[in-house]
């Protein structure tokens, strides 16, 4: 491999990654500072790139207008589907994992839905939902991300659950403990890493996702994207808020990143690996 | 009364027969020890018993009740691991503790046997260290404290030194001796180790390729195998085996090796000999039960004598091993360093036909 | 001995990873621990499925609720729809171009960072960054970047060439192709750059260093040893970006709403017209099924190329 690890190597190394992170930050820079910019300089030609002060005005519309509860709605429907798609969704790979429940036909079923289009079944479950009285419900989105993360976590959790010696499961079952029991008490403290990984992707993916919550919601449980996109007007474009409101929605998902670092790099990487 | 007892124990794995007809009757209070090389079933057996695995047909008695269909947790049993199963996020008294909080043993009752059990094993300074910061030694005490801080009935090893290095094998393997001792309670213990056999069991089960080849006391096993695989199992060094000729020749029956030389077969065999003559026979011969033939010691002269060329020398301190071929094969002998030549002489050595075994070279089995 | 071993000693023979247990309690323990995870994915999966699929061959449209038999007439007009085949044509050309796009440079990237780099942690962290955020978010992002006038791309691009640039991005059908690849490739490089950083840190080392000391090329180096190492994870990321790609909606959807007209409409995007504007529910399940059995082939085909190259 090229000596870049020295002198004028990792020089221009450095210099090279500095440019790259730049460039793929400055867009979240832009938005950041659109959200503080007063409305003359949002809308300065030529554009402004350092606002003059920084000031929280679109932010205070935003809390005052109400719309922060798309924030409110985002955070309650992600963190419950997660936690729930987390507890069941071990639990199913403990099963497959360790007495091969279902064999290959379930294992294959759940790594086929992972491919469906969501646009696909769409339509049906927009439907399905009418009949139920779920649209616009923290139930319904709840149950559907909870749907669709449970074959992630699923199939996650299948591959940290093997990695445990069986010993320890074992000699629990030999000392006295229930099946269940080994589960809680064995099991899940061994398994605690990789649900974190797990567990912060599904988060994730529950916040972000945008379709479903566009089809299914109205005006109670409007997450965050789709909040978002009313900013979004034939002839104007409500700037001030599209900003404010993507830096409030971003904001939770880059602490769970910060705190999360570790986890983040190896999920991405490990899911791969693990194939 | 036997207080574990199995018949007709056949265990398929699939298409695989691993455990084949075992048959075992274990006292109460006794250490049995299972042995045997890779893949003979004996950590297959331990495990049916602990109830990890289950049987395709036989039965399991434990106290005189039949346990094939109960659980583990309903069998009263404790178990020691290989990789002594410590779990990491738990310090040592929890690890030990674990199963009586299972069971939902009231907290007063649990600090006391726990202490008790980590004094016994020499612990009680590491109760509130985590696994990780233990040596291996201190691991696999942790792993016993486990096992024997509940009252089982049953005390499973499965091959519980084997991730230790030489030094603290010989030591934990006397520590195990002394736990036996003391609590008296029936252990059965899976090793590939013979040595560890030897030491530790009151009856050694010898076992290859699904079957049990001989149970008994050590030294039954040792000086009266059934059968050439027994026979060579046990000891270190391994008994010598060599392809011979049994013949009648002037004053009774001998063993015809190359070179002219042969060994007379004490009177006392030639019964039982009688089927053998003319036929070939493999003998059986220990390296110990061979020694340097001195002309002028008097005492000395106890057993056969026959002559060698040596081919190795192998010192190891006070003994030293000495191969030399009879037949084409080679025979491993045990002999005090000082009275060992250079490789390439000739000498005389003694070999006690009293100890020595015979073998169908068909079968296998012992023929006198 | 068959089966997987599990962290076992050296002398154990132990055939089984699964846990082989007779009792009737620990059989229903295994088929309680599924019960409820499969149930939720059921709800959602199944019946959508099965009802997309009877409807996909009635006669449901905005105006009647035809529910008799029209077997795959359906199918036959999607067929004909040329905005199908268009919308199709668009998603195609995002994925042939955003994925190759994504991967040389998530490559490029990996290795610049590979080797000891001070601060590397920080960088990884900030780069992860647009990757974790809505696709949404990221569209609008763009579509403010991309603003002709109060946008800086047009801004830097008028320093570059020394005149004032007006390019209207998100409106004009020469560049809306262009916009929305730019903001797509920006969000998930980052994805490919993780994933291939971590394999290639998994490449022997040794066996690189020999061929170095050999005298061997960087290329040859690269295909010879690197690319098989890499191989795997490479696979799976592109298959897991190439689906993506072809669902792509959030991200035309914040930038152009899928305009001018229908110029940068995607199948996904088409799906969601046909059904819940156009409320032609018979057609919208027929082109459902239509998709998932393209992807279903596409995915076999890849797949079984996959096992050809092993």
């Amino acid at each position: 491999m090229m000596r870049g690890d020295k002198g004028t190597g990792l020089a221009l190394r450095y210099v090279a990654a500095l440019a790259i992170t730049t460039i793929f930050i400055f867009p979240i820079y832009w938005l950041a500072i659109i959200s503080f910019k007063t409305p003359n300089e949002i809308f300065a030609f030529p554009p402004v790139w350092w606002p003059e002060s920084i000031q929280f005005a679109n932010y205070a519309v935003l809390f005052k207008d109400g719309d922060v509860n798309a924030i409110w709605n985002s955070m309650v429907v992600s963190t419950v589907s997660t936690v729930i798609a987390m507890l069941l969704g071990t639990m199913c790979a403990y099963s497959i994992a360790r007495f091969r429940t279902g064999g290959n036909f379930l294992s294959d079923w759940l790594i086929s839905n992972r491919m469906i289009p969501p646009i696909a079944i769409a339509f049906p479950i927009f439907l399905l939902y009418v009949k139920l009285g779920w649209i616009d419900t923290y139930l319904g989105l709840i149950v559907l991300y909870t749907a669709f993360n449970l074959p992630y976590v699923i199939w996650m959790m299948r591959g940290y659950i093997l990695d445990i010696p069986i010993e320890l499961e074992e000699s629990a079952l030999v000392d006295g403990c229930s099946r269940w029991r080994v589960f809680r008490k064995v099991v899940l403290p061994m398994t605690r890493g990789g649900m974190f990984a797990t567990a912060v992707f599904t988060f994730i993916f529950a916040w972000n996702e945008f379709i479903f919550a566009l089809i299914l919601t109205r005006s109670s449980v409007t997450t965050f994207p789709v909040q978002v996109t009313h900013y979004f007007g034939v002839d104007s474009t409500f700037w001030a808020k599209i900003s404010a409101m993507s830096m409030l929605g971003m904001l939770p998902i880059f602490i769970v990143v910060a705190i999360m670092q570790k986890f983040i790099v190896r999920g991405i990487s490990l899911g791969a690996v693990k194939g | 009364m036997a207080q574990l007892a199995i018949h007709g124990l056949r265990k398929f794995y699939g298409k695989v027969e691993a455990l084949k007809g075992i048959d075992l009757d274990i006292p109460e209070g006794e250490f049995c020890v299972f042995v045997g090389p890779s893949g003979c079933g004996k950590s297959t057996l331990l495990r049916t018993i602990a109830g990890l695995e289950d049987i395709s047909s036989g039965t399991i008695e434990i106290d005189d009740r039949e346990v094939n269909d109960l659980r583990p947790r309903d069998r009263n049993i404790a178990m020691v691991f290989q990789n002594y199963a410590l779990y990491p996020y738990l310090n040592v008294f929890e690890n030990i503790a674990f199963g009586l909080r299972s069971r939902k043993t009231p907290e007063a009752e649990i600090q006391k046997r726990v202490s008790a059990a980590a004094e016994m094993l020499g612990i009680e300074a590491m109760l509130d260290r985590m696994p990780r910061q233990l040596s291996g030694g201190q691991r696999q005490r942790v792993a016993i404290g486990r096992a024997v801080v509940r009252d089982a009935r049953l005390f499973l090893f499965d091959e519980p030194l084997s991730n230790l290095d030489a030094q603290l094998r010989d030591g934990m393997r006397a520590e195990i001796k002394r736990l036996h001792q003391e609590i008296k309670k029936t252990m059965v213990y899976v090793t590939h180790d013979q040595i560890e056999a030897m030491t530790l069991a009151d009856r050694i089960v010898l076992m290859r390729d699904g079957i049990i080849e001989q149970q008994g006391k050590p030294l039954e096993l040792f000086e009266r195998p059934v059968n050439k695989f027994v026979a060579g199992f046990l000891g270190s060094p391994q008994m010598n085996f060599v392809t011979t000729r049994l013949v009648e020749s002037g004053n009774g029956l001998v063993l015809k090796f190359n070179h002219g030389r042969s060994l007379q077969v004490e009177k006392s065999r030639e019964a039982s000999l009688k089927n053998w003559i003319d036929k070939e026979v493999i003998l059986g011969l220990r390296p110990e039960h061979i020694t340097r033939y001195v002309t002028a010691d008097k005492n000395s002269h106890i057993g056969e004598k026959i002559a060698v060329t040596v081919d190795l020398v192998e010192p190891t301190g006070t003994r030293t091993y000495v191969q030399f071929k009879l037949n084409d094969e080679e025979i491993t002998a045990e002999l005090p360093s000082h009275m060992v030549d250079k490789p390439g002489t000739e000498i005389d050595v003694l070999v006690d036909m009293g100890r020595i075994l015979l073998f169908d070279p068909k079968t296998e089995l012992v023929i006198a | 001995m068959t089966g997987v071993q599990a962290n076992t000693g050296t002398g154990n023979n132990r055939p089984s990873v699964w846990m082989r247990m007779g009792s009737s309690i620990d059989r229903r323990f295994k088929y309680y621990m599924i019960f409820p995870a499969v149930l939720i994915i059921l709800l959602i999966g199944l019946f959508p499925a099965v009802y997309a699929l009877i409807t996909s061959m009635q006669g449901i449209t905005m105006m009647e609720e035809d529910t008799s038999f029209y077997g795959l007439m359906n199918y036959k007009e999607l067929m004909n729809d040329s905005r199908f085949w268009e919308s199709l044509l668009h998603t195609m050309i995002f994925v042939i171009i955003a994925l190759p796009a994504e991967l040389i440079l998530g490559l490029l990237m990996a290795y610049l960072f590979l080797e000891r780099l001070p601060g590397r942690q920080v960088f990884v962290a900030l780069l992860v960054l647009p990757v974790v955020t809505s696709p949404i978010i990221a569209g609008a992002n763009w579509r403010l970047l991309f603003d002709n006038r109060y946008g800086p791309v047009n801004q830097v691009l008028g320093w570059i060439t020394g005149e004032p640039v007006t390019i209207l991005w998100t409106v004009d059908a020469n560049y809306v192709y262009l916009a929305i690849l730019i903001a797509e490739v920006w969000q998930w490089t980052p994805f490919m750059f993780l994933l291939l950083l971590a394999a290639l840190s998994n490449v022997d080392q040794s066996q690189m260093e020999a061929a170095e000391l050999d005298g061997a090329s960087f290329t040859s180096i690269f295909k010879k040893i690197v690319l098989p190492a890499i191989w795997p994870v490479m696979a799976i990321a592109v298959l897991i970006r190439a689906l993506d790609l072809f669902r792509l909606f959030d991200v035309v959807w914040a930038l152009t709403r899928g305009g001018p007209g229908t110029t940068t409409e995607t199948v996904s995007m088409y799906a969601y017209v046909l059904g819940f504007r156009q409320f032609e529910t018979s057609l919208t399940s027929a082109l459902a099924f239509v998709v998932i059995f393209m992807l279903a082939v596409t995915i076999t085909l890849i797949l079984r190329r996959m096992e050809i190259d092993r």
